[in-house]
């Protein structure tokens, strides 16, 4: 098969969109199920049809997602309608439009890392019970209780779990 | 004018801290945060003001509890109900905002209630989390309603808020986000703007109408 020449191929936009909560193992191809059932579910199938989403990659935070000129706004805005992929829980906040994957590669690299798990203390205790930690940035501190049962993620900050320490401190110290 | 989110519920109503919320909601373009059942605070540049959420059908009900929250600068908002009880509601001093007109009746929010709502300063509420879980039938039901209170809005100018009723920091949406939501219901930017800054509008004391200057 030949391939078009450029005048004559679609002309398409990729929308750089941060995934959270982060450290979260998503399959692209599920996320593309639920980018595109949020399309069709807001939009409809004929203008499904006209955005065609696709996810073009997904590195570590990041998802690229591609769409047809000039649907980028319809994108976004069922992007922001996606509150699961099977039964977990995330969010996408669209970050960055660009005409290339290669700009938003470099969009992607300008973002600071996240410090590493290594700064995180293992173990905390928020409203009297005892939590692992999963995830830190910053101030931003995710932790799971432990246990069998009840294991959701809480979203805290480290004030949180201080404030929490000072008050289970005994007297005198 | 600051830019609010009308309606976050930190925990123990959901699975995020309200420092964390503030954290979360600067990074996402907010200015200030009324969270439910939580004490006015300021976190991360973020002022977190104190609000409630009165669902009774009773209007008795309300009365009392307003009367408790009266000069505490909380926010107070009321669930809405039938045309009486939101005319009842709106007519009372001392409630700040009506919610939930999308799941009210269909005609329970009407230009007699929406033109006491200008005069009394009481804002509606436009609930972005139906708009963002909801899917089918239920999403549509309240586009509708809320463009009919749009339509309401743009004749009698009563104060809007918007709220994403984030359990979660995961239900939190940036202001360019919401605005792209705001778009399914027929607002523009600017309408965007007065709806952010309701919360402002309907907790600020009213200026005198005469100023003497000198």
């Amino acid at each position: 098969m030949t391939v078009r020449p450029p005048t004559l191929r679609e002309k398409r936009r990729y929308v750089l969109v941060q995934l959270d909560p982060p450290g979260t193992a998503i399959d692209p191809k599920e996320l593309y199920y639920a980018i595109s059932d949020a399309v069709t579910s807001l939009w409809g199938d004929a203008a499904a049809g006209v955005i065609v989403p696709a996810v073009i990659c997904a590195e570590g935070r990041y998802v690229v997602v591609r769409c047809r000129r000039g649907t980028e706004r319809e994108l976004t805005v069922a992007i922001s309608t996606v509150t699961q992929v099977r039964d977990t829980r995330i969010a996408l906040r669209t970050v960055a439009t660009s005409g290339t994957i290669e700009s938003l590669r470099d969009r992607m690299k300008t973002d600071p890392a996240p410090p590493g798990p290594a700064a995180l203390p293992e173990e905390a205790r928020f409203a009297g019970n005892g939590y692992a930690v999963v995830h830190g940035d910053g101030q931003k501190i995710d932790v799971i209780e432990k246990g069998f049962k009840n294991t959701h993620r809480l979203y805290l900050t480290t004030e949180d779990l201080e404030k929490n320490h000072a008050t289970t401190i005994p007297d005198g110290i | 004018m600051k830019i609010t989110d009308a309606a976050v519920c930190p925990f123990p109503h959901g699975d995020t801290s309200v420092r964390r919320f503030a954290l979360e909601a600067a990074a996402l373009g907010f200015d200030s945060l009324v969270a439910l059942d939580t004490p006015p605070a300021t976190y991360s540049g973020i002022e977190v003001k104190s609000g409630i959420l009165i669902r009774t059908p009773s209007m008795k009900e309300v009365i009392a509890q307003v009367k408790r929250e009266a000069g505490s600068g909380t926010v107070v908002s009321v669930k809405a109900g039938d045309a009486g009880f939101n005319r009842a509601a709106v007519g009372y001093r001392g409630v700040h905002i009506l919610r939930g007109i999308h799941a009210a009746d269909r005609n329970a929010f009407d230009h007699v209630t929406a033109k006491m709502a200008a005069d009394n300063r009481v804002a509606v509420d436009i609930d972005l989390s139906v708009l963002i879980g909801a899917r089918g039938v239920l999403r549509q039901r309240a586009i509708q309603r809320y463009r009919d209170v749009l339509v309401l809005e743009d004749r009698f100018e009563f104060p809007l808020t918007l709220s994403t009723y984030a359990r979660s920091v995961l239900d939190l949406r940036a202001v360019r986000e919401i605005t792209g939501l705001c778009s399914l219901l027929g607002m523009d930017l600017a309408d965007v703007e007065r709806a952010f800054g309701g919360v402002g509008a309907v907790t600020d004391p009213v200026p005198p109408a005469v100023r003497v200057v000198s």
